[in-house]
């Protein structure tokens, strides 16, 4: 007989019907706490179960309450007719939301907007955050913000919603191909997804005018709202700089930093035909010279902060756009929308939905500067 | 020789030493091995305790951070990961959003409440939302009656969740005359309101919490109350059954009703890069041949129900999406998107996102029937047709009547009659006269050769 040295099989071999006691325990175990997750019986006659499926102990959504302070039978109503978006926005008391998707948390964006001059309880805020640590790390940083300045009694905006992006495929962009163009292809497709799902889920049946602001954007004049919407335009775009410090004066400066607010040229146009269904022209790559004219460049310290001029394109920077524009459908394509992606894809769409986009060449807002 | 006694083996004194010493041993290690199992027990236990815990926390629990923002009302969480929808959604607490377009819908709203109240998915899950648009009847005087009605309801589980009506008119469309019928001049700017229309009801609707979005038409006459659960079980992204319509008998009793559902074949996109940018592709008409299988015309009557089909454009009879199609952007193109518009598009568009475009072919639902206008012409005919007939039966009474009195035979009667009368009356004196007829018919026939009967032709 071959002589087994580990004593537990020895004594299972002795003793076989002493495993029946912890497998019975562990079976048990497992269809107490699993058996509701598997195939659901079909015996009871209905087609379906309607047996309530637990998500386990921990899953305790920690979401804000889904319905609450609902009007009597649950029925609201809505005209939306009597909405208007008009160049005398603050008179008419219309609503303006400001989106923001957020990876990084800067003060200097929350103390500006905070210092908006337009009627806080007439602005609705909202984040969506990358579901990553850059965006716990915002998360954490933003709800600060807003607790502290709750208790100093500043937080009058009328709702502040907050979203966690679903998808996390910002991670795994970094272990792809590295050829910038690509990268960039993604990148911006991950962000017109959050746009598309920060704007569709806050965008509500009382809202008149939406502002894109970045996260990035620092400085803004505080009459901001006013300013975009006194133009009354459908869409209007300001012009992003970034403050540095140039090196061979030693003085403060500006320079262009947002290359995405663009008039389309026939260079462009040229290259558009010529690329793939699921290509894409982007600004700022020597191997695609489009010669497109430049927003940024058109900036004249001495002109018309007023001075409106026609776009093709726009940037995320600082955006108005009048709410219908997005009802009517206009997205952020997160696929190659001639040839165009993101917020030049949108520029793209709501001029086919028959809007014109312009922008205000001189009229600067100011990105962060690392 | 000095033996101790207890060395002495006898058959009375016999002690095996060794043997208890052996037994000492045995209870020993048998203590030990009990110990030994129960640390096994122990050991299992806790390994499956962590192994259960580990699992609820990665299932089911996010591992990214939570705020809590309880103490301030205004602000709100959401993590979007919540509500991606599943298959089973009814099991896990998923909020559906169901969205209804109306315009002059006042007629059908009863019918369609009647389907809502037999809905099997749980109805406090169900968010409805309304778009009434360019009514001229009391459209939402009957939608508020049928709302309070139902969510009064003594029985509070058939009571809806959040319920918004959207009130918004688009103002009327271009009149279709022959000249602009085609292309987008024609069905564009219709197709164009009634995109613009489910746009602005999706995109003041939707909430962060919503999984699904179902989209129905007031106007569907037979739905199984179990449609929500039988189009989400198949878990896909964007998914329609079958719509058909019932006729009346002399029209054929059934036929395909929504043609907007479709595969894309190669000669639908040849056609396509003839079209200019804003042309719009219409089904069924003759200037647009696509080739394209369709939906409905691929039912089997006694065909598995659960079989799916791989569609590029859809109808808005009825859709079922996961909300994430929506939240991330697919929208019912207002313009020509890929030469399509509205639905049409819409699958395209989903589609061109990467999200799964399914029909159901065998699974049908039924759509009112509203005649056509040829079929009103038809529908006049045969009731004047009826009323005519019955006036005719009417009157071929009566003329029977006349006729048949009019033209009794009585050659019987008289002859029996006549036999009567001459009963008593003696015939053999009576004269034979003999009358010569020949030669009457000769002139007969000559005068016929130039005189003719009258024109007599009966009907």
């Amino acid at each position: 007989m071959v002589y087994i040295k580990n004593q537990y099989i020895r004594y299972i071999r002795k003793k076989p019907l002493s495993l029946i006691a912890p497998i019975s325990v562990l079976l048990l175990v497992y269809f107490y706490f699993f058996a509701a997750h598997g195939s659901s019986s079909s015996s009871s006659g209905n087609k379906y179960s309607y047996k309530k499926k637990s998500r386990g102990l921990f899953a305790k959504n920690r979401d804000s309450v889904i319905l609450k302070n609902l009007p009597k039978n649950h029925i609201s109503h809505y005209d939306l007719n009597k909405l208007s978006t008009s160049a005398d926005s603050l008179a008419k008391k219309e609503e303006v939301l400001i989106l923001t998707p957020m990876s990084r948390f800067t003060p200097q964006y929350w103390d500006n907007i905070q210092k908006l001059t337009y009627e806080h309880s007439l602005i609705s805020l909202g984040f969506i955050l990358p579901r990553n640590k850059d965006g716990d790390v915002a998360l954490k940083h933003l709800e600060e913000a807003i607790k502290d300045a709750k208790a100093a009694n500043q937080l009058k905006y009328k709702k502040i919603t907050i979203l966690r992006q679903d998808t996390n495929s910002l991670n795994s962009q970094l272990e792809k191909d590295r050829h910038a163009l690509n990268v960039q292809k993604e990148r911006r497709s991950m962000m017109a997804l959050a746009r598309n799902s920060l704007l569709f889920t806050t965008i509500a049946p009382t809202t008149s005018w939406i502002l894109w602001l970045d996260a990035d954007i620092v400085e803004t004049p505080a009459g901001l709202i006013q300013d975009l919407t006194s133009h009354n335009k459908p869409v209007i775009s300001a012009n992003v700089y970034q403050r540095y410090e140039d090196e061979s004066t030693q003085q403060p400066s500006i320079r262009p930093y947002d290359f995405n607010n663009w008039v389309e040229s026939e260079e462009g146009l040229k290259i558009a035909a010529g690329l793939a269904d699921d290509e894409i022209v982007v600004e700022g790559y020597a191997e695609m010279a489009t010669y497109r004219p430049l927003m940024a460049h058109f900036y004249d310290a001495k002109g018309d902060v007023h001075t409106e001029m026609q776009l093709d394109g726009v940037g995320g920077g600082a955006v108005m756009v009048k709410a219908d524009v997005h009802r009517d459908g206009a997205m952020f394509p997160s696929f190659p929308f001639y040839h165009l992606i993101e917020t030049e894809g949108f520029a793209k769409m709501a001029k086919r939905l028959g809007y014109e986009v312009f922008g205000l060449p001189n009229y600067l807002v100011y990105h962060f500067n690392e | 020789m000095s033996f101790s006694m207890s060395q002495i083996l006898s058959p009375y004194d016999y002690k095996d030493h060794g043997k208890e010493s052996l037994n000492k041993k045995a209870i020993i290690s048998s203590v030990k091995t009990a110990l030994k199992s129960k640390i096994l027990y122990g050991v299992v236990a806790i390994i499956v305790l962590v192994a259960f815990v580990k699992a609820q926390i990665s299932a089911f629990s996010s591992p990214v951070y939570t705020p809590n923002f309880s103490k301030i009302p205004t602000v709100q969480y959401f993590d979007l990961d919540h509500y991606d929808g599943s298959a089973n959604g009814w099991q896990h607490e998923e909020r559906v959003l169901f969205c209804v377009p109306l315009r002059d819908a006042a007629p059908h709203l009863p019918m369609f409440f009647g389907h809502m109240k037999n809905l099997t998915y749980p109805h406090n899950l169900i968010d409805l939302a309304f778009l009434v648009s360019d009514s001229s009847d009391d459209t939402m005087g009957e939608l508020q009656k049928h709302l309070k009605e139902v969510q009064t309801d003594p029985d509070t589980s058939k009571r809806f969740g959040e319920i918004e009506i959207f009130e918004k008119d688009f103002g009327q469309v271009i009149g279709q005359g022959f000249s602009d019928r085609h292309g987008f001049a024609a069905q564009g700017p219709r197709r164009k309101l009634m995109a613009r229309a489910r746009n602005w009801l999706w995109t003041v609707a939707i909430k962060p919490y919503h999984s699904h979005v179902y989209w129905r038409d007031a106007d569907v006459e037979t739905v199984p109350p179990t449609i929500l659960e039988d189009l989400m079980h198949h878990d896909k992204d964007v998914i329609v059954p079958n719509v058909w319509r019932p006729l009346p008998d002399w029209l054929g009793n059934q036929q395909p009703y929504d043609l907007n559902s479709w595969q894309e074949s190669d000669g639908g996109l040849s056609l396509a890069e003839t079209l200019d940018e804003d042309a719009c592709i219409v089904e069924g008409y003759v200037e647009y041949q696509t080739w394209r299988p369709h939906l409905a015309y691929l039912r089997d009557p006694y065909g598995d129900p659960e079989v799916e089909m791989e569609l590029d454009g859809i109808g808005g009879v009825s859709i079922l999406t996961k909300a994430k199609v929506f939240r991330t952007g697919a929208h019912f193109p207002a313009f020509s998107f890929e030469k399509h518009a509205e639905t049409e598009a819409f699958g395209k568009l989903s589609k061109r996102m990467g999200y799964s475009v399914i029909g159901l072919p065998h699974y049908v639902i039924w759509h009112i029937y509203e005649p056509s206008s040829d079929d009103l012409k038809h529908m006049e005919w045969m009731a004047s047709e009826e009323i005519r007939q019955k006036e005719e039966a009417k009157i071929k009474k009566v003329y029977d009547k006349v006729w048949n009195k009019a033209f009794e035979d009585v050659q019987d009667v008289w002859r029996s009659e006549k036999n009567m009368f001459l009963k008593n009356t003696d015939m053999s004196n009576v004269r034979r006269i003999q009358v010569d007829w020949s030669g009457v018919d000769d002139n007969l026939d000559k005068q016929s050769n130039d005189k003719k009967l009258a024109d007599f032709s009966p009907e």
